[in-house]
Formats: C-alpha cells, structure tokens, sequence
C-alpha cells in the first residue's frame, strides 16, 4: 500500500513534470473574469477571427481557456498561470482580468489584448485612448456604448417618454462609467434619469420593480449582474406598460427593443488586433479601438403586448426585427 | 511547475493573514464572524486611496488599513454586545453596511494601482538579487512577523482571557474578565488583520475592487480547517502556522486545477470543482493513514 501511494506520487510528479516542457507552437492565452453569453461571445469571436486569419487551432496556435469564475484572486492565478505557461499574447476580456494580466505581465513585453473593457483609460489599462505610444505592450477594444444614442432612440419612441430607469449594479465599474454619462446626456435631451440599484442578481427584480410607475422606458446597459437577471427586468417593465431597451442586441428576445452591438462582433474585432499584433505591429502602435457597427433590434411581439408601435422612423433604423417570434433581418 | 508553486505560496501567505483573523474570531473566540467579506475591501479601499492620493508610503498603509478593519470589527462587536443582536446576524450587518462605505472610500467601483508605487513593486526592486523570489520572500517576512505576533499575545493573560472566552464564557467571568470587552478584543484584532490582508493583496493585485471580499469567509474558513486537518495540535505556535499551511494549499490546489485541469479533459468552467476535488485529496490521505493505523492497532491483540 505504501509502495503504491509513494508510486502515485512519483507518477505524479513525473507526469506534471513532462507536462510542463510545452510544444514551441503560438500560445495564446484567453482569460475571462466570469462566464456569461457576452463574455462568452467575445471569446469565440476572438478564436475564429484568428482562425479565419489563419491560425488554425491545435497547429498554429494552442489556446490556453481560463475563467476566473467571479473570483479576483483567481484572475491573478490565471495571470501567473499563463506567465508560468510562457503565452506568447494575451487576451483579457473584462476590467479586473485585464488588469490583472497587466499586473503580472508588467516588464514581460508579452502584448496584452483587452477586450469588453468600457474604460480602458480609468481603468489604468492604457495612458491615453487616443495616442497609444506610452502603452507600452498593451493595447485593445472597448466596448463603449454611444449612451445618449441610446436615450435618443428611447425618445424617438413616444414623446412621452421623459424619466428613463436606470438599473445598475454600482459595484461594476463599467456600469457606474455609463450611469453617469447617461445622467449627464439626458438634460440635454429633455430626459431624466431615474436609478435604481442592485448589487446581486437576486436583488435586480426588486430593483426593476421599484420603477414601476415612476419611470416611461427602462433602460439597462452592458452590467453583468443585471443582464445574467434579465427577465426580471423584463417582467417589471411589462408590467408597468413601458418599453425595455437592451443595450446587448443578442438579448432581444428579452427586451422591447435592444441597441449596441453584438459581442460576438466585437471578439471578430479582438481577434482582428491580436492578429495584427501577431503579425509584427507593436501594441503602441494601435490606438484603442472602439467596437463600431452599432444595431438597432427591435421586437414586435412585446411592443405589441405593452401596446406600442414602432414609429416608421425606427423601424428604419433597425437591423433586425424580431415578429412572431422569428427574426427577420435586413 | 516551480513558479506555480511560489506564486501560490505568495497568495497563500498574502490571504493567510486573513485567514488568521478567520482563525481568531472562529476558533479562538468561538464567534462565528460574517464581516470579514466586507472589511478585506475595506482594508483595500483605504490603503488604495490612500495610495493614489497621498504620498505615504505602501508599508504605513498597511498599519492604516489594519485601524480601519479593527474599527470595522468593532460595530459587529457592538451591534453584538451593546444592541443584543446575535453574533451571525451582527457581523452580516456590518457586511451589508461595508459596502456602501467601501464605494465611498474608494469612490468608484474598482481603483487602479497599476501605476502606483505598491509595496510589492518596491520590494521587487529593492531585493532584485533575489529575482522571481522577492515578492515571497516579502510575504514570509511580513507574516512571520504577524504569526509571531499574534503567538505572542495569544500567550499573554490577555490572549488567554481571550482564548478562556471562547472555551467558556461563564468560567471566564466568574475570573471577573469582561466578556464583552474580550468580544470587542478579538473582533477588532481579528478584521484589523483581515483589513491588513486586504491591504496587501490589492497592492499585490494592482486593483481594488468592491467585489474582491467576496468569498473571504469561505476560504478564511477553508484555510484554518485544511490547516487544522494536517496539523493537529492544540499549542497555539502550531495552530497559527496550520492556518497559513492550509492557506497556501488552497491557493496550490486552485493554481495546479488552472494548471492542470483541461489534461484531465475538465473545462474552465469546472476550475471551483477540480479546486474542491484537490482539497478533498489532501484531506482525505491523511485521514485514511490515521484510520489505517487505528486499524492496525485495533487488530494487533
């Protein structure tokens, strides 16, 4: 029995031994801080992007999957995992990952890619979003939400639409980044602002319920609490009769209507830069990048069941309309 | 495999701390305290600020972070022993109020130190001979220090009234020690270190986050049972380096899970699965020699 054990161990070792000398091919290590169906979309967008570039999976290039699960010193393991690893590039989707790839990178001149992060520049990922020549080996995309068009098209819908809900968890940076500047955008647009918080997902249904009858449209942008509850809020707003507008697109069965643009695009976009940067050009060389290709998703079906119709001036501006519970697309 | 294995002592030390505040309040003083998830970021919004804002050095931070946990601990310890509220829903109501107070320390969500000038930057550079090893040995240092410490008053009568108040509140009293004052002791103490662990894991980290808490109880909790399991031992000497032992076995199991996971045909996803398979291992081989030798004994007459 003890010979056994003692021979496991050896085993063991030897084997992770053996598995620590790693192939010569390209690695690349993708990290993301939780699983989520936008997170989720930017990777697979990142991978086939480079696929299509051609790198093809398990023979140009190996890639090392990790998720931090929600837990930040996780996001650090992961960091020192892939240094440990030897990646030749790293692609940080969200704010802490990114950030705490940088930390661990910091001096390697490994390039580190972020993704899904909507300020780069707050965030201390890069100096500046317009000249990227301090950024040393970092570089990446932001998917910054164009907020006042988004409160434009809220009211373009009706003109009595005036007090727009907002609900946010002020825990994610991101979404207090985005709450504000909507605060700040809607005076100019005739709007007000109303906010309601949640710092869990199980608290965003009572968060989106205590807008009912206070507010003319809801209003919820890329927050990763509230859009993993995203039917309570959507419950809440059919039942005070008011339009939902989704700023993630690939949620439109979820929400009235939905603007922004698909995550999956902007992994294709990732995976664009990271082929650029392994193609030679230096990461401060390549300004942030901003996801463009803004989309306007609309849906019919529960319009209809809050009694609204789309305008013909809106109904231009989408890409897809969701009637009958099929998409039709432009 | 090497680094794997240094940078997981690294943060094993770095959230040992914590668990050694873990290990005051739920071993020691027997009060099963929740505020721990709120005061580690409370440690790690205070000294962040107090980074990027003001010019003190990272090391004064850390005693700083450690005043405003110990204060922290004290509103679980009133609302407990002033108010009448039970001892779980006390510190979760300190937990929920921490919160909010962090973001208005921190004043956003998540503040950067990537540009700061962190303790661990600065040993980095200062200790540079010692190379990828600097940082660790850093972490050793400094908790050594706390450890020692820590023994140290455990084994004065002060630590031992505390120690008394745990086993037995009624006995204890009956040698005229206030419990209360010993609840208020240990809960101070106890969120001082965890706000301290808090401290330094952001400057190690290069962020603080509001959400960077959560969780601290559980692997607090984890590290000081892991620890336990392995060394059994009632001296106090022992028990506090157990608690940094199971520390820095949780932090190996969750790295070499990162590591080595996806061989075994697991996927990112199953990354908090594999983490509590490796510690089951670890727990479960000495137990079954322990019940071998039982055994053994049990058949020898």
């Amino acid at each position: 029995m003890k010979r056994l054990s003692v021979g496991l161990i050896v085993g063991l070792i030897v084997g992770m031994l053996a598995l620590s000398v790693g192939a010569s091919t390209l690695k690349i290590g993708i990290c993301k801080i939780v699983e989520h169906p936008a997170l989720d979309a930017v990777e697979q967008g990142t991978i086939d992007a480079l696929t299509a570039a051609g790198y093809e999976r398990d023979v140009d290039v190996e890639y090392l999957l990790a998720s931090a699960q929600g837990d930040f010193a996780v996001a650090i393991s992961i960091a020192q995992n892939f240094l440990a690893q030897g990646v030749d590039l790293v692609v940080a989707i969200a704010t802490p990952t990114a950030q705490a790839a940088l930390e661990v990178f910091r001096g390697s001149g490994i390039p580190i890619i972020y993704a899904a992060v909507t300020d780069p520049v707050g965030a201390e990922l890069i100096l500046s979003a317009i000249d990227p020549s301090g950024n040393e080996n970092v570089t990446g995309v932001s998917d910054m939400i164009p907020v006042a068009a988004h409160l434009r098209l809220l009211k373009d819908l009706s003109p009595d639409i005036t007090r727009i809900g907002m609900i946010y968890n002020p825990g994610e940076a991101n979404s207090v980044t985005l709450t504000n500047m909507a605060i700040a955008a809607a005076p100019g647009l005739g709007l007000t602002i109303v906010t309601a918080t949640a710092d869990t997902t199980a608290n965003v249904q009572m968060a989106a319920q205590s807008l009912i009858g206070r507010v003319d449209a809801m209003y919820v942008t890329t927050d990763n609490t509230v859009v993993s509850a995203i039917d309570s809020v959507l419950a809440a707003s059919l039942e005070a009769g008011v339009p939902f507008l989704m700023a993630d697109p690939t949620s439109i069965a979820h929400a009235t209507l939905a603007a922004g643009f698909n995550y999956y695009d902007h992994g294709l976009t990732t995976g664009a830069l990271v082929s650029q940067v392994l193609g030679g050009t230096s990461p401060n060389e390549i300004p942030m990048a901003l996801q463009e290709r803004a989309e306007v998703y609309l849906n019919l079906d529960l319009a209809a069941s809050i009694g609204l119709e789309f305008s013909q001036a809106v109904i231009d501006q989408a890409t897809s309309i969701l009637y009958g519970g099929t998409a039709f697309n432009k | 495999m090497v680094s794997i294995l240094v940078h997981a002592a690294e943060q094993g030390l770095a959230y040992g701390i914590a668990a050694l505040g873990v290990f005051l309040t739920y071993r020691v003083l027997k009060f099963p305290d929740l505020t721990v998830d709120g005061s580690f970021v409370t440690g790690a919004a205070v000294a962040s600020l107090l980074l990027i804002r003001t010019g003190i050095d990272p090391f004064s931070v850390l005693l700083i972070a450690f005043a405003a946990g110990a204060g922290a601990g004290l509103v679980t310890g009133l609302l407990n022993t002033k108010l009448g509220i039970t001892n779980l829903l006390a510190g979760v109501l300190t937990m929920i109020m921490l919160y909010s107070i962090n973001l208005r320390i921190m004043g956003r969500p998540n503040l950067s130190l990537l540009r700061a000038s962190t303790a661990t930057r600065i040993v980095s550079a200062a200790w540079s001979p010692l190379g990828s090893l600097a940082v660790l040995a850093f972490m050793l240092v400094l908790t050594l220090i706390i450890k020692f410490g820590l023994d140290y008053f455990l084994r004065t009568e002060l630590g031992f009234a505390l120690r008394a108040t745990g086993d037995s509140e009624r006995m204890i009293t009956a040698q005229g020690v206030n419990v209360n004052t010993m609840k208020l002791l240990g809960l101070a103490l106890s969120n001082g270190l965890v706000a301290l662990s808090g401290a330094l894991v952001a400057q190690y980290s290069g962020f603080a986050d509001v959400g960077m808490g959560i969780g601290t109880i559980v692997t607090g909790l984890a590290a000081v049972i892991i620890g336990g399991t392995l060394i059994r031992s009632n001296r106090v000497g022992w028990m506090t380096s157990s608690v940094l032992v199971g520390s820095m076995i949780y932090r190996a199991a969750v790295s070499l899970a990162l590591r080595y996971g996806y061989v075994i045909g697991f996927e990112a996803s199953d990354l908090k699965l594999i983490t509590s398979l490796l510690v089951i291992v670890a727990l479960v081989v000495p137990y079954l020699r322990e019940r071998r030798s039982k055994k053994v004994l049990a058949c020898s007459h």
